[in-house]
């Protein structure tokens, strides 16, 4: 323990002696801290709702405790047991059992959980509960009533903070996907006491905008007859939609989203809302109230530009599309061109002239070739004759028929009267006449008569 | 109240990109169909070729324009320029 300070209201010396004073090193009078409250203050019971709950990698949960009037760190180790970590939860309501230290490190008191107790449900949990119940009995969230977005949007009305983490993103997702977008910022705080007021009252302000009048239609807008001014915007818009949005954060950073005033407001919009409030797990009021709820808000960003930005890369794609359709049909008629001007080739006068020229070619040597043919047979048949000409002998045929004219003749001699005038017969003949005397009764006395003998005649007279 | 300037459309008098997207779409999807007559088909591709330059062109010509609606202490609904630090 340090030695006591002299009093200060002890001007004895005005500027003491070096030596005199007591100076400590800031680990040392840490160091000091923490044994007086780890001494005096120990292991407790605390009772609060967790808020701002954090899981990091390493293992260790840290989260604050916090009531009505003040917040406490807390951290939860690694090693304690799994069971007692997962009652966790933001809004949660818990007893925690553990020791009061110091973090020297940061110089920060917190207490290092040992034990969990849950005690019902966080207050601001059940206050969302309550006004989510309400507001859906009235038919806030009715899916009927939704509106979609408009495909191509051109100018939106953006609530948030101009200095919030939430429009950078934004804003980045719409340069890269649609820089033709314009976009209306309502500037608002998004968190903390009024931020609620302020949301609504930009929601009401970029429609007043959008109605196009003059001051005499605050008035209106101001007043919850919704139906009416839903109706007769659309005709003259000048925004196409309201994106109501901020980054992540705990439960107590969102809250304003969840306050009835929002709600209201994201209901009577004549302007299809997109809300986009915290992280994929938190789930707002304005988000069961807006036409569309996004995750994030570079989420969101990318829904409204969703068409623009597919319609970009059609467009990209466009001349290849059509460049492949022209060259397909080009192929396709060349192709049916060249059958075609096949087909025309084989009809050609000339070809049918040339096919006529050569069917007469093979006539011609057809011809010849029977032409030649022909003539070969006539020879053989020639020569053969020649041939069995030659054969013949002529001179022996001759003499052969001389032989055959010798019998003819021995053969007549036989049937002739000189063979019967050789046996002895005669013949008598009227000498005159030289006819045959074949009746005595016919010849007359005195009648020279002429016998043949075989050898000779005989001329002599009839006497009787 | 100031009308809000709506850049490009109106004031060049040319197609909106929507209905231009809207026709280029019809186009490809005629150009698809492989009914038309070759001559249709090379006048649609004219036409597309024509949509696609004005659609890059609306694309093109354009930088994120963001205002700053406020209302004065009359009441009154002001736009004023916004200048955002640009990202790194």
């Amino acid at each position: 323990m340090s030695k006591p300070a002299k009093s200060q209201w002890d001007f004895g010396e005005l500027f003491p002696p070096e030596q005199a004073r007591k100076v400590l090193s800031v680990w040392e009078l840490t160091s000091d801290i923490k044994r007086l409250l780890e001494k005096q203050i120990g292991s407790v019971w605390v009772g609060g709702e967790i808020t701002n709950l954090r899981a990091q990698s390493s293992g260790h949960v840290y989260f604050t405790l916090k009531d009505v009037a003040a917040q406490l760190s807390c951290v939860l180790f690694r090693g304690t047991a799994a069971a007692q970590r997962e009652l966790l939860a933001d809004g949660q309501k818990v007893l925690l059992q553990g020791e009061v230290t110091v973090y020297e490190a940061r110089g920060q008191y917190q207490l290092i959980v040992r034990a969990v107790e849950v005690q019902g449900i966080g207050a601001l949990q059940a206050a969302f509960d309550k006004l989510k119940a309400k507001l859906a009995a009235e038919g806030l969230f009715a899916p009927e009533r939704k509106r979609s977005l408009p495909r191509f949007p051109q100018q939106i009305g953006l609530v948030t903070s101009p200095t919030g983490a939430a429009i950078r993103d934004v804003l980045h997702v719409i340069r890269r996907r649609n820089p033709a977008l314009e976009i209306v910022l309502a500037p608002c705080r998004v968190q903390g006491d009024g931020a609620a007021r302020e949301i609504a009252e930009a929601i009401r302000r970029l429609n007043e905008f959008n109605s196009g009048s003059s001051r005499g239609d605050v008035a209106q807008t101001s007043k919850p007859e919704t139906g009416e001014s839903r109706r007769t915007s659309a005709a003259t818009a000048k925004l196409d939609l309201i994106l109501i949005t901020r980054g992540g954060g705990s439960l107590e950073d969102l809250w304003a989203f969840n306050e009835e005033p929002v709600a209201r407001a994201i209901f009577e919009s004549a302007l299809p809302v997109v809300s986009a409030v915290g992280h994929e797990i938190d789930f707002t009021i304005a988000d069961f109230v807006a036409d569309v709820r996004a995750a994030t808000p570079s989420a969101a960003a990318e829904i409204i530009t969703e068409d623009v930005f597919a319609s970009r890369e059609f467009v990209a794609d466009a001349m290849a599309l059509m460049r492949l359709q022209v060259q397909r049909r080009l192929t396709n008629e060349t192709e049916d061109f060249q059958s075609l001007a096949g087909r025309l080739a084989r009809l050609h006068p000339r070809r049918r002239l040339n096919d006529s020229l050569q069917r007469l070619d093979d006539l011609q040597s057809g011809l010849m070739r029977s032409l030649k043919s022909a003539t070969r047979s006539r020879t053989l048949v020639f020569e053969s004759l020649a041939g069995r000409i030659l054969r013949v002998k002529p001179l022996l045929a001759l003499k052969t028929r001389r032989e055959a004219v010798r019998q003819l003749e021995r053969r007549l001699n036989l049937l002739g009267p000189e063979q019967v005038l050789a046996r002895g017969y005669s013949i008598t003949t009227d000498a005159a006449t030289g006819q045959v005397l074949r009746e005595a009764a016919k010849v007359s006395a005195g009648q020279a008569l002429k016998t043949r003998l075989a050898n000779g005649e005989i001329f002599s007279r009839a006497e009787k | 109240m100031s009308k809000p300037a709506k850049a490009g459309d109106t004031a060049k008098g040319s197609l909106p990109f929507e209905e231009a997207v809207n026709k280029l779409e019809g186009i490809v999807e005629a150009m698809e169909a492989d009914d038309l007559p070759l001559e249709t088909l090379l006048a649609r591709y004219e036409e597309g070729a024509r949509l696609v330059k004005i659609c890059q062109e609306k694309l093109a010509e354009a930088e994120v324009k963001i205002q700053q609606l406020e209302k004065n202490a009359a009441g009154e609904l002001k736009l004023k320029p916004l200048d955002l630090p640009e990202e790194a």
